[in-house]
């Protein structure tokens, strides 16, 4: 990724990485997870990410688009998922947020999952967020002014 | 499809006005597009169509000027799937005459560039610049939805 070089005072000139921001809004329809998924995966490859970074981000912005549909905007079709990709020179930080009709609750960012305690789920689900968390480099969850869920994920490109 | 159902099925992209992010474009509304179930053959039209549109936009509309950005809506109608590729207008388009057949352009009769609207309109259903409210180009590209088998919006 190029950088900017921006004149700073008088004769200094401090280089600073260029971002490149990519913004999406989607659906909050099941399903359109794929295009966040596919989206993210055509900017990691242009960035240089390995194959299997790359289906690691796939995997984490798919759970977190899914998140976003299924439990941040309760599956109502007049809300958007609004995915932000910021593509440094180092790195990727990815941003899913919703809308916020039902707030996260915030140790389920947290805490480990019990394998036994999911299986009894009739979903088997309850696995997103810890494996977002196992395959990102870092991961923070909060809430926007306006009440909505958010996540910023950070994935490192090792060259 | 009801409008309201149209707005609520539509996406929209932003990216950066640099040459090669049309890729991602190409990536991510050919997703889109698999996910209404336009057929295979189909899909690789719209990618081709939609990354020259993008890039005449990068290089004609905004002047290859990375700091502006090139937005691209999708949506979702009845019969069509309705694309447009937004630019902001530095360069206005103006239509130069009737330009030259991709075959006139092969057998030397000019240049071998420009031919980007040629192609975009042999594969697409609908293509061509529409007036829009704000500053900027509109390029509007849409492709027929008959075809399309077991789609869910």
């Amino acid at each position: 990724m190029p950088f900017d070089v921006k004149a700073m005072g008088d004769e200094t000139a401090q280089r600073e990485p260029v971002e490149k921001v990519i913004e999406l809004r989607l659906p909050s329809r099941l399903g359109y997870e794929r295009v966040a998924m596919d989206t993210a995966s055509a900017l990691a490859r242009r960035m240089g990410f390995h194959t299997d970074r790359v289906e690691s981000l796939k995997t984490a912005i798919g759970e977190a688009v899914t998140n976003a549909i299924e439990h941040g905007n309760q599956h109502d079709a007049a809300t958007k998922v609004v995915v932000m990709l910021t593509a440094r020179e180092a790195e990727l930080i990815v941003q899913v947020a919703d809308q916020g009709r039902k707030p996260l609750d915030q140790e389920c960012t947290t805490r480990q999952p019990q394998i036994a305690e999911r299986l009894e789920r009739d979903d088997k689900g309850g696995w997103g967020i810890w494996l977002i968390r196992e395959l990102m480099d870092e991961v923070e969850f909060s809430t926007a002014p306006s009440g909505g869920n958010q996540v910023r994920m950070v994935i490192h490109l090792e060259r | 499809m009801s409008t309201s159902a149209s707005a609520q099925m539509s996406i929209e992209l932003s990216l950066p006005s640099e040459l090669g992010y049309e890729v991602i474009a190409r990536d991510a509304i050919a997703a889109f597009a698999r996910r209404l179930g336009l057929a295979p053959e189909r899909i690789e039209d719209l990618k081709t169509a939609l990354c020259e549109a993008c890039i005449n936009a990068i290089e004609h509309g905004n002047l290859l000027k990375p700091e502006l950005r090139v937005q691209v809506h999708c949506r979702v109608e009845a019969e069509r799937l309705v694309i447009e590729v937004l630019d902001q207008g530095v360069s206005p388009f103006a239509p130069r005459g009737e330009p030259l057949s991709i075959i006139e352009k092969v057998s030397g009769l000019g240049s071998l560039r420009g031919m980007g609207l040629l192609l975009i309109s042999q594969l697409c259903d609908e293509a061509g610049f529409v007036s829009r409210s704000g500053a900027g180009n509109c390029f509007r590209l849409a492709f027929q939805r008959q075809a399309i088998g077991g789609a869910h919006c």
